[in-house]
């Protein structure tokens, strides 16, 4: 046996067997939800509501009604679709790369990840689409063969965007659903109403959990993480490429790739950080989702910002080191111009706050990694607004400059986008399982070899 | 065999099915516009699709030029300059080019009112002349206000009408005019013929607050850029309160405090004279002992090295040197630049008075005041207000009121319901100018025929026709209509009796060129009264006042008011302070430091006992203790004009006798603030090589930057057969912005609003960047028109995933807005910043009427689309189709884009690269060539020649 300091927590706080702990996971679907989910529902929903009328304003009056103008063409909606694709990031990264690594403290909280970032990219998807001056033409962004011999330009980012965002929320689909399936056949077997009966026998695509099937299921599961894992470093690398293959000062950087990489990275565990916190309490399964999830997550949010101040400094050494006036100006209006405070907000929530996480109480406090966690979500939101408004508003001649101001609708759609990411998480909670217990039983005590010390 | 396939349908169900189908069809198709009939006949001389050029003339103020109206299908869609008028040749000002909206205004009066109802023409005929037969009867005098007439025929109908009226009093109103230089032409020469300023000879020139270079004064534009390139090279001093085009052309501006001016000339006459040139008879050297311009030169901060190289150079060039002084300045200052004309000899050389057509007499606001008050007194019987707005412009509002209580009939010849037609009791709509018949006198060797391009869109008649009527209903003999009398006229007195011509031959060439160049009348040359000058000149002294010299000036845009209601005038920013959508009081840096305003404050205007509010703007190079505001806005009738700006019309009141000139104001902060509409919102270049300036010496020297090409990924293009590129030179653009508004009418281009100009969203294809470098108490100018620059690498075609922008063989970089989805990434990636998006559908909002103005050839875009200039492709393409329907190869300079066909200076030039022997091929490889933001790799097709400055003391120059 390990020495006491050195023996690692357990992953599952208490006693638990098999059986309690599918009791645990799997009867909450069949349970009326508490009052607070319907309270929490209602808020999301009305808000998700709100976003999606002023979406429909949009379409029906034009784009005019955001702030965007002439040179910020793009602002709150890019904005946005850069946020949230890079909250899914977290997701894969725990459930795939995680599982190559074999950092078995994913089980826990892998099944919720995946579903966030399923959330996150349906969210981000949404502003692509709406974002352009003629949304219902968004379909000539797709390459289909048609009368015209018409097809999209390979050469724009914006194409490659397409197909990287698509390929990702389908392999992340399919990975977490092949995930759901044998828990999918557990609510089967355990359904008691026609309905659910019906709904889980469709849902769980005749799962009989035979050593066949468990050994199809392993093998396509490590597949789909091997996908995955080249998939969450690739996405956030073609969104940067939007802005890195272009002209515009402060956005024509090399560094942009592996720089946004771990900015999603970074944002998609303050999301996971925020909503387990939560949903650890309010589920009841602090017992499966332990102080030491939360912490590991949290040291990965530590790590991450510590990235994220080193790419901050690159960005400044390469604005300095180029001679470029126009990037030096760029740079300069990060930090002093009219929205200067947006880039100091970036660097504080960013780099400064989360180093509070190199305390071991803070990051086993609750009220504080939430605290950290909200600042990091607004600091790589404004990350974003820095990068793309105020590169935009003052670029190669002078004479075209000017201010950029968001609407209320710009705001409200922003609204919308949080209250349909976590509309969804809702319902995820209430119909699906949110741990997968087959993976969790992996983590039960005795459930593997212990490692034996000799000597 | 196969059997046959028995239909399911009967032939009865088949039709049923067919029409119910069709029916469906129909219904979910677009709905019909409206009915086409084809040409039963076609008219002869009508071709359908293409467009005809008719020669008309257009006037305001006191200019007259002669245009051509470009229509299709019968509609004027477009206007641009006569080449047959001389000293224009085929440019025009730019608000004739923009008038087009006038025609087509919403606003238009459609039927004569009385009383505010609509009436019939006789009702309000029979009316009207019914007061003007008693008023005949009783002897009781009849006003008829009207703008300058400029016309010799309507001048005879007007003359005509007071023997048939003998009561009739005429006041000639132009109320952004001023007074001063007509009362100092006619105390010192005895005329007030304005004489013609000839830039094209002018060597060495000084502007004494004087606008040469705006886009109303085509003329003056043209003879500037004749001498601006390398191989003539004029120099420019500017002395003036507030930043003009001419002092931002102006190789030596001075801030220079208007009621300094006249001094400044006679102190440099003093110098003159000090170094040999004789005083003109008349005038006593003593008189200008006390102007010592070193002592000026103290006074006013200004450098004495550069008033002396000013004397000096004035002296060297003689009869090549011209002194203007400026509408606002006091007779003193003109009497001053008299002075300094003749003793150089400029006079008949650079100032050309022998061809001025007769002046015509202006009743200035004390005269008007003095109709006026009689008026209110009840003495006259009615009143006839043709085209001039004094319920609006009149200094003195109160006055105005009472008097217009007093008339007991007021008529309103006039295009809209505009303030004074509020006024009266009835309303005769009048026609618009391309609906009308003319003549103009711009000189005395030239006469400019108006004829209508197109039908009367209303039951409207011109305002000549309304006066003949009249004149044959008070028994005056007369034709039936305006054009049969001014037919009449010319027949009479303009067809040389040594014509051989038939009358209808010569009518017609006269028509068909819409200019007539005569013999002028040889006049003596007038003389400079030297005791004028000296009684003048001895007025002329330091002032006593503390306050602020507020100088008025007409809106370089929006003139006096009239133009107002016009959107593409309204959004057109100031050349200067590019400011749209209203008018701001210019503030100098120091004095805006000292009261703490900054742009957007509003402040308090006072002076004699008149108070207006209004934004203030800092003005980089404003003279301290000095402000500058624009007339013409704060109308409150019209639908675009209304509640713009603010009206400064009575603050003239508050002036007495000196004019636009308010040597005594008052500014007060308010605490309140408001956001102005700038089209350009950041002033300095930043160190950036954007608009290139250099000395004539420099660009002597042998060329400084070579452009490299830089490495690229992609194969250069090809260019088969063409490839279009444009050269703007920089050192003869003035920053008039007739290129825009030329390319606004061309193009099609949405008026956003002031709103929109706020959030950044105008629509202009083509803008004229202004930038400030130096200090701000007299920065340099650069003035630089940006437009796409047709890149061949264009940045903007690789990143739109749709390919809806993409390159042509020719080398355009081409706009498919149907295929436009609308990312806006095709903006944010294009360095110039000249794409403009449709954030809304602006031409949902455009007047039905105003839709008649659209060029057919060019696609409306709809929302949600990018759009840009395009070098006018339209334009390409009809002359490549005139080519080969000619069976010959395209020439040079057969393509002329709107803003190059446009532009007074001939600073745009138009055509194809692959051409060694093009103009623009010659101009592109010119040493001061370059193009801006070369070193992103872009490689754009325009070549920008940089500004050429010629200051004093430059080395091996001059």
């Amino acid at each position: 046996m390990l020495p006491e300091v050195l023996r690692r927590e357990p992953l599952i706080a208490g006693p638990l067997t098999a059986a309690a702990l599918d009791e645990q996971v799997l009867s909450y679907p069949e349970r009326r939800p508490p009052r607070a989910w319907f309270l929490a529902f209602a808020f999301t929903a009305s808000v998700m509501c709100l976003g999606f009328a002023l979406i429909g304003y949009t379409v029906y009056e034009g784009i005019g009604v955001w702030g965007n103008n002439r040179p910020v063409g793009w602002a709150f909606d890019i904005i946005n679709f850069v946020f949230w694709i890079g909250i899914g990031h977290a997701g894969t990264l725990i459930s795939a790369i995680l599982l190559l690594f074999r950092a078995r403290w994913r089980n826990a909280i892998a099944r919720y990840a995946e579903a966030m970032t399923i959330f996150a990219v349906m969210t981000a998807g949404i502003f692509p689409a709406i974002h352009v001056g003629r949304p219902w033409l968004d379909f000539w962004l797709f390459p289909y063969p048609n009368q015209r011999g018409l097809w999209p330009n390979f050469r724009s980012p914006l194409m490659w965007d397409v197909f990287a965002v698509s390929t990702y929320f389908a392999v992340s689909l399919l990975f977490w659903y092949i995930g759901l399936l044998p828990d999918l056949a557990s609510l089967r077997g355990r359904a008691k109403t026609r309905l659910r009966q019906i709904a889980y026998t469709v849902l769980s695509l005749g799962w009989r959990g035979t050593p066949e099937q468990w050994r199809h299921y392993e093998k396509a599961y490590v597949i789909l993480a091997g996908l995955a894992t080249g998939l969450v470093l690739s996405v956030h690398s073609v969104v940067s490429f939007d802005f890195a293959t272009s002209l515009v000062p402060g956005w024509h950087m090399t560094i942009f790739p592996p720089y946004f990489v771990v900015g999603a990275i970074f944002a998609g565990f303050a999301m996971v950080v925020l909503v387990l916190s939560n949903v650890r309490r309010l589920m009841g399964i602090e017992n499966l989702i332990t102080m030491r999830h939360l912490e590991l997550c949290n040291k990965v949010i530590l790590g991450c910002s510590c990235l994220m101040g080193y790419s901050y400094l690159c960005e400044a050494f390469t604005a300095w080191y180029s001679m470029n006036p126009y990037i030096h100006h760029t740079f300069l209006q990060y930090v002093t111009g009219t929205y200067g405070w947006a880039g100091w907000l970036a660097v504080v929530c960013n780099v400064a706050v989360p180093q509070v996480l190199w305390s071991q109480r803070v990051r086993r406090s609750i009220p504080a990694m939430i605290g950290v966690a909200l600042c990091v979500t607004a600091g790589m939101w404004f990350e974003r607004f820095v990068i793309i408004v105020i590169s935009l508003h003052h670029d190669f001649l002078p004479s075209a400059w000017h201010v950029y101001k968001p609407t209320m609708v710009d705001i409200g759609i922003l609204l919308g986008s949080f209250g349909f990411f976590f509309t969804l998480v809702l319902l995820f909670a209430r119909v699906l399982p949110v741990v997968a217990t087959t993976e969790v039983k992996a983590t039960l005590p005795g459930a593997q070899p212990e490692g034996v010390t000799h000597g | 065999m196969a059997e046959p396939i028995e239909p399911d349908l009967s032939r009865r169900e088949f039709l049923g099915v067919l029409g119910a189908s069709a029916a469906l069809a129909a219904g979910c198709s677009r709905p019909d516009r409206g009915e086409i009939v084809p040409f039963d006949k076609r008219p002869a001389g009508a071709r359908p699709g293409n467009a005809d050029l008719y020669a008309s003339a257009f006037q305001e103020g006191l200019s007259a030029y002669g245009v051509l109206v470009k229509t299709r299908e019968g509609r004027p869609i477009h206007v641009q300059g006569n080449d047959k008028h001389p000293s224009c040749a085929g440019k025009t000002s730019l608000r004739a080019m923009a008038d087009i909206m006038g025609l087509y205004d919403p606003g238009r009066l459609r039927r004569p009112l009385v009383k505010g109802r609509p009436a019939s023409w006789d009702q309000a005929r029979g009316r009207l002349l019914s007061d003007l037969l008693g008023a005949r009867a009783e002897r009781r005098p009849v006003l008829l206000m009207t703008n300058a007439l400029l016309s010799p025929t309507r001048r005879a109908l007007v003359a005509a009408l007071g023997k048939a009226l003998p009561g009739l009093k005429h006041a000639v109103r132009e109320p952004a005019c001023g007074g001063a230089e007509a009362a100092a032409l006619k105390a010192c020469y005895g005329d007030a013929r304005r004489p013609r300023l000839r830039l094209d000879r002018a060597k060495v020139m000084l502007a004494l607050e004087v606008e040469l270079l705006s886009g109303d004064r085509p003329e003056e534009i043209k003879g500037f850029a004749a001498n601006r390139g390398e191989g003539s090279m004029s120099r420019l001093y500017a002395f003036e309160a507030g930043m003009s085009l001419t002092g931002a052309n102006a190789d030596h501006r001075v801030p220079w405090k208007p009621s300094r001016a006249a001094a400044l000339g006679f102190a440099l006459a003093r110098a003159l004279h000090q170094s040999g040139r004789p005083l003109p008879a008349g005038v006593a050297d003593s008189v200008l002992a006390g102007f010592d311009l070193e002592a000026l030169a103290k006074e006013q901060g200004a450098d004495p090295a550069l008033l002396r190289a000013l004397a000096e150079d004035l002296k060297r060039a003689g009869s090549s040197a011209l002194v203007v002084a400026g509408p606002a300045l006091p007779p003193q200052a003109h009497a001053a630049a008299f002075l300094l004309n003749t003793m150089l000899g400029a006079e008949g050389s650079t100032v050309d008075a022998s061809i001025s057509p007769p002046a015509e007499e202006l009743a200035g606001d004390e005269e008007s005041s003095r109709f006026l008050l009689e008026a209110a007194q009840g003495r006259f019987a009615a009143a006839v207000f043709w085209g001039v707005n004094p319920a609006y412009a009149f200094p003195d509002a109160a006055l105005w009121d009472s008097s217009a209580a007093a008339i007991p009939l007021k008529a309103r010849i006039g295009r809209t319901l505009d303030e004074t037609a509020r006024a009266c009791d009835i309303v005769l709509p009048e026609h618009h100018w391309l609906e009308s018949w003319n003549d103009f006198e711009p000189s005395s060797d030239l006469l400019l025929l108006q004829q209508p391009a197109v039908a009367p869109l209303y039951d409207t008649r011109q305002g000549d026709d309304v006066l003949l009527d009249l004149l044959r209903g008070l028994g005056g003999g007369a034709p039936l209509d305006y054009r049969s009398y001014l037919m009449e006229r010319w027949r009479r007195e303009v067809q040389p009796a040594s014509s051989l011509l038939p009358f209808e031959r010569f009518w017609s060439s006269a028509l068909h060129d819409g200019a007539l160049r005569r013999e002028a009348a040889s006049r003596p040359p007038r003389r400079l009264d030297g005791a004028a000058v000296t009684k003048l000149a001895r007025q002329t002294g330091a002032p006593a006042a503390s306050g602020f010299e507020l100088i008025l000036s007409p809106g370089a845009n929006v003139f006096d008011g009239r133009y107002a209601d016009n959107g593409w005038l309204q959004e057109l920013p100031d050349p200067v302070t590019k400011l749209s959508w209203g008018n701001a009081v210019c503030v100098s840096p120091a004095d805006a430091v000292r009261l703490g305003l900054a742009d957007g404050d509003i402040v308090e205007l006072s002076a004699g006992g008149v108070e207006v509010e209004l934004p203030a703007v800092v003005q980089p190079g404003q003279a301290p203790g000095t402000l500058g505001a624009a007339l013409g806005y704060g109308r409150r009738a019209g639908s675009v004009a209304a509640g713009v700006g603010v009206n400064l019309f009575p603050m003239l009141a508050g002036s007495g006798a000196a004019g636009l000139l308010l040597p005594d104001t008052e500014l007060q902060k308010t605490g309140c603030r408001t956001a102005l509409p700038f089209i350009q919102r950041h002033h300095k270049m930043e160190g950036r090589d954007i608009a290139r300036s250099i000395t004539l010496a420099k660009s002597r020297q042998p060329r400084l930057t070579h452009s490299k090409d830089l490495a690229t990924l992609y194969p250069p293009r090809k260019f088969p057969k063409h490839k279009w590129a444009m050269a703007v030179d920089l050192s003869l653009c003035t920053g008039c912005q007739a290129c825009a508004v030329s390319c606004q009418s061309e193009n099609n281009v949405p008026v956003v609003g002031a709103e929109r100009v706020l959030e950044g969203r105008e629509m202009h294809w083509l803008r004229v960047d202004r930038y400030y470098e130096g200090p701000a108490e007299n920065p340099k100018v650069l003035l630089q028109p940006m437009m796409c620059q047709q890149c061949d690498d264009a940045p903007c075609e690789t990143v739109c995933p749709v390919a809806a922008t993409n390159h042509s063989d020719e080398g355009l970089n081409q706009m498919a807005y149907n295929r436009c989805v609308g990312t806006r990434y095709c903006a944010n990636n294009c360095p110039y910043k000249v794409r403009r998006f449709n954030f809304f559908e602006y031409n949902a909002q455009t007047p039905e009427s105003r839709r008649l103005a659209f060029n057919p050839e060019v696609t409306v875009r709809p929302r949600g689309v990018m759009e840009k200039c395009t070098f006018c492709v339209q334009r390409i393409q009809e002359a490549k189709a005139a080519a080969r329907s000619a069976g010959r190869a395209l020439r040079d300079g057969d393509i002329e884009p709107a803003c190059a066909a446009a532009c007074p200076a001939g600073a745009i030039v138009f055509g194809d690269l692959k051409d060694p022997a093009s103009r623009v091929s010659r101009l592109a490889a010119r040493g001061r060539g370059y193009r801006v933001l070369e070193e992103l790799g872009v490689k754009p097709s325009v070549t920008y020649l940089a500004d050429l400055s010629n200051p004093a003391g430059d080395r091996d120059a001059s």
